[in-house]
């Protein structure tokens, strides 16, 4: 990996030879090797799975990396990566059997127990620095009786465990030598056990993979990614229409979604990839009341909101966990539209004539459609919703500081109980942790750690039902819509299966001729 | 000639001096750090703490501050906070897609804009207001046709209906074949806003000098109307026009935001709005640093190209 201009001139020629190649008749000394260009759509932030932000990062470094477990594009399961098989009986020691022959690109040599080790020692070291290390913090002990077994010994019951080790953040496994050659440039030069190794980068344009030959599961059908950055989701559209991508990276469009969809594109989708809920400051002296919360959810009918909106990128949500959530419960609270009820409610609550709702927001994309639908629904039940809008990194530190009334948050994730445990439990209050409605419930706290202890896979679910039960009744976290996350492609990509943390495992795409 | 140009470069020290702390302690001013930036919705503070502490970011103050005046002093301008790279090897990536597209802009707007500005002060002058009202109305059309809206249309007229040039791809001095294809459409876009503001001052300052009593002396000599247009007056009304050509060079090199972004061309305002908007500090000040340098040195070339066109200006 080189970041200079004489290798992104090579990179760039060659990417423009293909470039013809695709659009043109494909030449001969080219026609075997396959290119896929696809749409990137912000500047790259980096690849060390230590330090590692935003969802399009993550991408690149989901396919460079891998971890003990991985999840399944289709399905979200959790399925085995580097460990072959894992055994538990109480939930606190976990024994990981690792596969054997996986090589680590870049001539690094052969995966073993050593490199676990020093992964995770190294998220948990203070000098890293990572913001993922608290993830790991309920590691006591961690050994390698044997090159291919990892024992992982917990300080407390944690039957999401699995989550924790996936091909994500602090759960990628890195290579001490690589780390170590790398320096202060290690965000440039990830080197792992993936699909694709990184092979050039422009931070300004062009991110370059080339396929991992000795790939365990074998090498991809795909030799080279080349992604191209394109910031503009119009452009963006109009690249693909003209044959400059094959694939595009997230269009968050609707109309331009419609255009493609129209043009014939093939519209590869995940859908209730994440929650978006709001966040209302429960010390608030209005906020704090349970029936104001409760008339919230009750005036604002997002199922009309999103179906005039956005069709395509969003749904309501009715919880803050997704149905897909192997622990999700069908039986918890549900707000349907029912403006007599948050009337009525309001009235019980003492704002009868309504009271004035300051909501923080980003300024992001100015005042949206969404938010003048919900000010028109707060309205009819004499909600004054007031908006705040402030750049992002103000709206980060305002919201993690507690100065809001209500502000809103993006919930994406696949682990269910890190959704639960770091919005509901008060040792994860803000500004340490992300319970940033402040929530607080003896009952909710015990119904948690019980949860997350449980062995019994019935039981469990039962203390979750029960967790989701209290959650959606005291709503410290207003659920209000999911979105669906799509890359729209040309009819001969095949295999962009988009998880639910909206990335894609490119070992599974392939080119059509 | 010398004292001049001594007294320019005190000017110039005083001025970027002023400007870089200015800069560092706005950009700390505003709510929100590099952190809590690039932090997503799934990170908690605790976890972000420790990774201020190892960027220097919760040192006092007047000590950072002291810290980057020393950096400056030996020409370091350091790394970006959050990617760790060097700062003037991004800027001088970028530099060469800036200066094309501005030198580009310039070239296509004083192509178009000043014989059109001449012609209708021509025409003003004559007393046929139609076609002056014409040409006139036409820039003030140009002028307000928002730059992310002409892009989009010239997106889809000259890339996707026509095909003669791309949307995307990357951009390289040394091909330049492809970068002229690349910033084609944005000196389109761009010229279009310049051609408005040139052509109108060229108007108002050639009208002027058309009434001046040695335009009247050069005609009543029976020199041709074109000569006494392009060598009289247009001479003569130069000034205002050349300030104008400068500082719309400057701006033009401070980086275009919109057209920039929405051409996907890595230049250096897209390098100013990703630097604020992760509240990297060390990008924006080193930024705004090297357009303080660009507006003094070019407002130091206006000043010796007035010398070309109106000798009795003195330094």
């Amino acid at each position: 990996m080189r970041i200079n201009r004489r290798s992104w001139l090579t990179a760039f020629v060659a990417g423009s030879m293909l470039i013809g190649t695709s659009v043109a008749a494909p030449s001969l000394a080219l026609a075997q090797e396959k290119t896929l260009i696809v749409r990137f759509y912000d500047d790259p932030a980096g690849f060390d799975p230590s330090n590692i932000f935003r969802i399009e990062n993550e991408n690149i470094a989901f396919n460079i990396f891998s971890g003990l477990t991985s999840y399944d594009g289709v399905t979200g399961e959790i399925i085995p990566d580097l460990a072959e098989s894992w055994e538990t009986s109480d939930n606190i020691t976990w024994t990981f059997h690792l596969r054997q022959g996986v090589q680590w690109q870049k001539g690094y040599g052969e995966f073993t127990a050593e490199d676990v080790l020093y992964s995770f020692n190294r998220i948990l070291d203070p000098d890293t620095a990572s913001p993922y290390a608290a993830e790991l913090a309920g590691i006591e002990s961690i050994e390698a009786p044997d090159p291919y077994t990892v024992v992982i010994k917990l300080s407390a019951p944690n039957g999401n465990f699995l989550h924790t080790v996936a091909n994500y953040h602090q759960g990628q496994i890195v290579k001490k030598e690589a780390v170590e050659a790398a320096g202060d440039q290690v965000r440039w030069q990830p080197v792992g056990t993936g699909p694709y190794y990184l092979e050039s980068i422009d931070v300004n344009s062009q991110i370059v993979l080339k396929r991992h030959e000795d790939y365990y599961k074998g090498p991809a059908p795909i030799e080279t990614l080349d992604f191209h950055i394109i910031k503009d989701d119009a452009t963006a559209a109009i690249a693909l229409r003209n044959g400059e991508i094959d694939l595009l990276m997230r269009q968050s469009k609707e109309e331009q979604l419609q255009t493609l969809e129209a043009e014939g594109f093939k519209m590869n989708h995940v859908d209730n990839y994440a929650v978006s809920i709001k966040v209302p400051n429960l010390t608030d002296p209005i906020l704090g009341d349970v029936r104001v919360r409760q008339a919230i959810a009750y005036a604002i009918d997002y199922p009309a909101i999103t179906a005039a909106l956005a069709p395509s990128l969003q749904a309501p949500a009715y919880s803050i966990l997704l149905p897909w959530m192997d622990v999700y419960s069908e039986a918890a609270p549900k707000y349907e539209y029912d403006p007599e009820k948050a009337r009525a409610l309001l009235a019980e609550a003492g704002y009868a004539d309504g009271f004035t709702l300051k909501v923080l927001g980003t300024s992001a994309q100015g005042v949206t459609e969404q938010q003048q639908f919900e000010i028109d629904y707060l309205s009819q039940v004499g909600i004054n919703m007031e908006l705040e809008l402030v750049d992002t990194p103000t709206f980060n530190q305002r919201r993690n500081s507690g100065d809001f009334m209500m502000a809103g948050r993006l919930l994406p994730a696949v682990n269910p109980d890190m959704i639960l445990f770091s919005y509901l439990h008060p040792a994860n209050k803000a500004p340490g942790g992300l319970n940033g409605a402040r929530y607080d419930n003896p009952e909710m706290t015990s119904a948690l750690e019980a949860a997350q202890a449980e062995p019994d896979p019935d039981k469990r679910l039962e203390l979750y039902a029960k967790v989701q039960q209290i959650a959606m009744t005291e709503l410290p976290y207003i659920p209000a819509t999911a979105s669906n996350v799509f890359w729209p492609s040309k009819q001969n990509v095949d295999g962009v299966n988009i998880n639910y943390l909206a990335q894609v495992n490119f070992w599974d795409v392939d080119i059509e001729e | 000639m010398l004292t001049y140009s001594l007294k320019r470069l005190a000017q110039l020290f005083v001025t970027v001096l002023g400007v870089v702390t200015l800069v560092f302690f706005t950009m700390r001013m505003i709510p929100g750090d590099p952190i809590s930036a690039m932090a997503g919705d799934n990170l908690a503070g605790a976890a972000l703490d420790k990774m201020r502490e190892q960027m220097g970011l919760t040192e006092p103050l007047l000590l950072q501050y002291l810290h980057y005046l020393g950096g400056l002093a030996v020409l370091d301008f350091g790394n970006t906070v959050t990617t760790r790279l060097p700062i003037i090897q991004l800027i001088l990536d970028a530099l060469p897609v800036t200066v094309s597209i501005a030198l580009g802009t310039i070239f296509l707007t004083v192509l178009i804009a000043i014989p059109l500005g001449t012609l209708a002060a021509y025409m003003a002058h004559k007393g046929h207001r139609m076609l002056d009202n014409a040409i006139t109305g036409v820039a003030m059309v140009l002028d307000l046709m928002p730059s992310f809206w002409t892009s989009l249309v010239c997106l889809l007229i000259f890339s996707l209906a026509l095909g003669w040039f791309p949307a995307s791809g990357t951009v390289n001095i040394d091909d330049p074949v492809q970068m002229l294809r690349r910033v084609a459409l944005p000196v389109l876009v761009l010229s279009m806003a310049q051609i408005a503001t040139m052509a109108r001052i060229t108007r108002t300052s050639v009208l002027e000098v058309l009434s001046e009593d040695y335009v009247r002396t050069a005609r009543s000599m029976g020199w041709s109307e074109l000569r006494v247009l392009f060598r009289h007056a247009l001479k003569n009304a130069a000034l205002p026009i050349v300030t104008v050509i400068g500082l719309s060079f400057g701006n033009l090199l401070n980086g275009t935001v919109i057209v920039e972004f929405i051409f996907t061309l890595p230049g250096i305002g897209n390098l100013l709005v990703g630097g604020i908007n992760s509240r990297d500090y060390q990008m924006v000040q080193t930024l705004i640093l090297f357009y303080a340098l660009i507006f003094v040195v070019i407002n130091f070339a206006t000043d010796l190209v007035y010398r070309l066109f109106d000798p009795r200006v003195q330094f």
